[in-house]
């Protein structure tokens, strides 16, 4: 029982990572009926920027913090305006589409500035694990759950309480109308992909500093967690997006426990699978959700 | 005070409106009608700025706006009640009546807290609602609700967009003594309609628009109600 | 025929499979991420048939293309009630499910002292029945492009049946199909099931010709390749994905100078194609136009 409750502490830290990520493809999504799948890479980018720092001027943490981010929001802009922008009046599958491909150059390019397996990037924190009666707190899971959440508040603050919330959420319930009201639409688009990306570059950045490496897989595993974390959540609902973030650090953390590590990623997958045959909507969703409509709707 | 002269506007090849003219005077009610596909809806989209039109001029006052975007029609005062209302459906009755004051935002927040209070005021249905979800407000409700959402742009002529569209008979006539209200209380409203009974009843002039034309212009009474009528909704029958 | 051309040129014959299969879920309206699991089924069922338990490589092909395409069919059933992303999302989550499950599938014979067989992530070696019944690099590559060609001129026919009809009106608009009295559900598990089988061939085909196999072959990036071959060569004609393949393993591996940043110049390439072709060179529309030019160049001609 104990090491039940323990995975659940643990897999509640990781999971408020993938909840950040989640977050944030979510947000494109309810901005730009469309998936980002070059969201990955580019954080990926973005912490590569930051172990360069690292690894050749000592940078310190926070500096690898900043830089992971602004790479992440720099390669972002790079995405928006080439598949997004550039494909608005197209069918949102060639956004998609288009997406995947810069993935794979994003890829290319990582692989080719940084050639190596892994780099080594800072830890979060030196701090000894907590100990609160038989459980363990370690420290840096412990930090990126605090950063993440206050994360979250911020983003919770942006989008309701400030104009330039009011209009992200206005597009994402109806661009026609909102551009009624003298929104601009093509701007709000950009802002709100440059806030996803910054919100994926502390996300990238919490993971990493709590992993103390980057590799040349990490574009590919965040979209991964980030895409699970929000199908499990419910598509286009950001409570859903925490919580599947959350489901998912607590199931994979389970699975690796009682059932090993090659089981790990399996369950994660397989959880994800059932989800979608049994209840679509996710979590949080409807069971049959309407909103796939939108998906295929010609933008 | 909005002239449009000469317009024409297309869909890839076809022309959906071939020199449309009219005029909506100051602090009148000026009604379009016609019956579907006669390009009322794209006459509306052009003049709030969606669709560009190939020649022709729009005019407010003394400012041609034929070439501007979306955002900057609404900035010099011409605000859209879109068919079909199109609220935000998630956002709450209070959020939706602020994204209508949205490029006021930040410049007279008690400006704008004055003109919510107006809004509940005037439509005290709204005022009860004020915290639900949009979605979740009936059809007539949800009328008052675009047509308060575009006023809190404080425009200086009002466009609707067929407000009758879905609605049962007793919000229709509920909607239409709130436009009757809106232009004693000063409003321009220009005003386009399938439901030729409810807008002559409240127009101070009217045109009709028939595959993209204007074929009439005159007051109610000009014309036989019931041919205005049955124009607006059949079209004038070809011999 | 040099041997790199005959090993590159082979390659866009095994991937054209993976191609077309994701083609057919594309007219049907779908877009799957997850073909590369059929393919994947294809390729290690007709080894185990072929080195561990001595079949021809005929036989081997066909067990393993129809076990794909039973398991395709199965989730094509699963499936049914998704649409768009949620379709797509769910074929990702399956494709890595059965790669996963190649991590931790070991099965292996004892033959002439050694042992043979899928072993997890360690792979699969030795699928060697290519040489050891004396085919050259050459008839391999002649037999892929037969059985290709084969399956290619099937799908024209699919386009002139009513079949092909049926499922390009699936992908216009479902909704407007059932109201025509169609039935769904069966064309829909039936487009799934052949996309299943074609993949499971390719599969088959790229077993035997690199005689290894592990499960990270088998990975998203090859899935999505082959939808991408399918979306920038376009969707008016089974040409279009063998376009998108040529243009990439045949056109970009050709040009050294790019060696090493191929992915780079392709992700780019195919970017900016989008923004002016989104539904890929040869789209509908295109394809129509140019099926019009013909037949009236022909009539003149008469």
């Amino acid at each position: 029982m104990i090491d039940f409750i323990q995975n659940c502490i643990d897999g509640v830290m990781i999971g408020s990572g993938y909840a950040l990520l989640a977050i944030g493809f979510t947000i494109v999504f309810g901005v730009l009926r469309r998936l980002n799948l070059a969201y990955g890479p580019s954080i990926m980018l973005g912490a590569f920027v930051g172990t360069l720092l690292y690894v050749q001027f000592q940078a310190q943490i926070l500096t690898v913090a900043i830089a992971t981010v602004i790479g992440a929001v720099v390669v972002g802009m790079y995405v928006e305006r080439l598949c997004f922008w550039a494909i608005r009046r197209g069918a949102a599958i060639a956004s998609m589409v288009s997406s995947f491909a810069i993935w794979m150059q994003l890829e290319e390019v990582a692989a080719i500035i940084l050639p190596e397996r892994t780099y080594p990037f800072p830890a979060l924190t030196e701090m000894a694990p907590l100990e609160i009666g038989p459980f363990f707190l370690r420290s840096e899971p412990l930090v990126m759950f605090v950063v993440a959440v206050a994360l979250m508040a911020v983003v919770h603050t942006v989008l309701y309480r400030t104009r330039f919330g009011l209009a992200v959420r206005a597009v994402s319930e109806n661009p026609s109308a909102a551009r009624f009201m003298g929104i601009h639409i093509d701007a709000v688009m950009f802002w709100a992909f440059a806030l996803v990306s910054a919100i994926g570059g502390v996300a990238g950045f919490l993971i990493l500093a709590t992993d103390q490496q980057v590799t040349p897989y990490f574009g590919l595993w965040v979209t991964f967690k980030g895409l699970i974390a929000m199908m499990l959540g419910g598509m286009g609902s950001l409570p859903g997006a925490i919580l599947g973030g959350l489901v998912l650090g607590v199931v994979e953390t389970q699975s690796l426990w009682y059932l090993g590590a090659d089981y790990r990623d399996l369950s994660a997958y397989f959880l994800l699978f059932l989800i979608l045959i049994v209840r679509p909507g996710g979590i949080m969703g409807q069971a049959l959700p309407e909103q796939e409509r939108a998906a295929d709707r010609r933008v | 005070m909005l002239t449009i002269d000469n317009v024409v506007t297309s869909y890839g090849m076809i022309k959906a409106l071939k020199g449309v003219s009219l005029t909506a005077a100051s602090g009148k009610v000026t009604c379009l009608l016609g019956p579907n596909g006669a390009g009322k809806t794209t006459l509306m989209f052009t003049i709030a700025g969606i669709l560009k039109t190939q020649t022709g001029t729009i005019t407010l006052d003394d400012t041609d706006l034929t070439r501007y975007s979306p955002v900057k029609i609404v900035e010099h005062g011409i605000s859209l009640v879109p068919e079909n209302r199109l609220v935000f459906p998630m956002m709450t009755v209070r959020e939706n009546l602020e994204t209508g004051a949205y490029l006021r935002v930040g410049k007279d927040r008690k400006a704008i807290a004055d003109d919510l209070e107006r809004m509940f005021a005037r439509f005290p249905r709204l005022g009860e609602r004020s915290d639900q979800p949009a979605g979740t407000l009936s059809g007539g409700e949800q009328q008052m609700l675009a047509i308060g959402r575009a006023l809190m742009a404080r425009p200086r002529i009002l466009l609707m967009d067929e407000p009758s569209l879905g609605l049962a008979p007793l919000s229709v006539e509920e909607i239409f003594r709130i436009v009757e209200e809106l232009n004693q209380a000063g409003v321009t409203i220009f005003l386009v309609e399938q439901n030729a009974r409810m807008a002559l009843r409240v127009a101070d002039h009217f045109y009709l628009l028939e595959q993209g034309r204007v074929t009439f212009s005159g007051s109610p009474g000009a014309l036989e109600e019931e041919e205005v009528i049955q124009r607006a909704y059949l079209g004038t029958r070809r011999e | 025929m040099d041997d790199y051309v005959v090993s590159v040129l082979s390659n866009i014959g095994m991937i054209s499979f993976l191609a077309l299969s994701a083609y057919l879920l594309l007219l049907t309206g779908e877009i799957s991420f997850g073909q590369q699991a059929f393919f994947a089924i294809g390729a290690y069922l007709s080894a185990i048939a072929t080195a561990m338990w001595g079949w021809p490589l005929w036989s081997a092909l066909l067990l393993a293309a129809a076990a794909a395409a039973a398991a395709a069919t199965v989730i094509g059933i699963l499936t049914l009630r998704l649409r768009g992303l949620y379709f797509s999302i769910a074929t990702l989550a399956f494709a890595e499910m059965v790669r996963l499950l190649f991590v931790i599938f070991h099965y292996q014979v004892v033959i002439d002292g050694e042992p043979v067989g899928p072993d997890g992530a360690e792979g699969f070696r030795d699928i060697r029945w290519v040489f050891e019944n004396n085919v050259s690099a050459a008839e391999y590559m002649v037999i892929i492009y037969v059985v290709l060609f084969i399956v290619v001129a099937l799908f024209f026919r699919l386009e002139r049946s009513r079949l092909g009809s049926i499922f390009r009106m699936l992908g216009e608009d479902t909704l407007l199909a059932e109201m025509q009295g169609l039935n769904v559900i069966r064309f829909k598990v039936l487009a799934s099931g052949i996309a299943g089988f074609i993949a499971g061939i390719g599969g088959a085909f790229y077993a035997h010709f690199t005689t290894y196999l592990e499960p990270q072959i088998f990975n998203v990036m090859l899935g999505v390749h082959g939808l991408l071959y399918g979306l920038i060569g376009g969707l008016g004609t089974a040409l279009g994905p063998l376009i998108g393949v040529g243009l990439d393993i045949g056109f970009l591996e050709a040009i050294r100078a790019i060696q090493g940043y191929r992915m780079i110049v392709f992700g780019g390439l195919v970017a900016v194609l989008l923004i002016f072709m989104p539904r890929g060179i040869l789209d509908e529309e295109r394809v129509h136009w140019i099926r019009m030019t013909w037949r009236r160049w022909r009539n003149a001609a008469r």
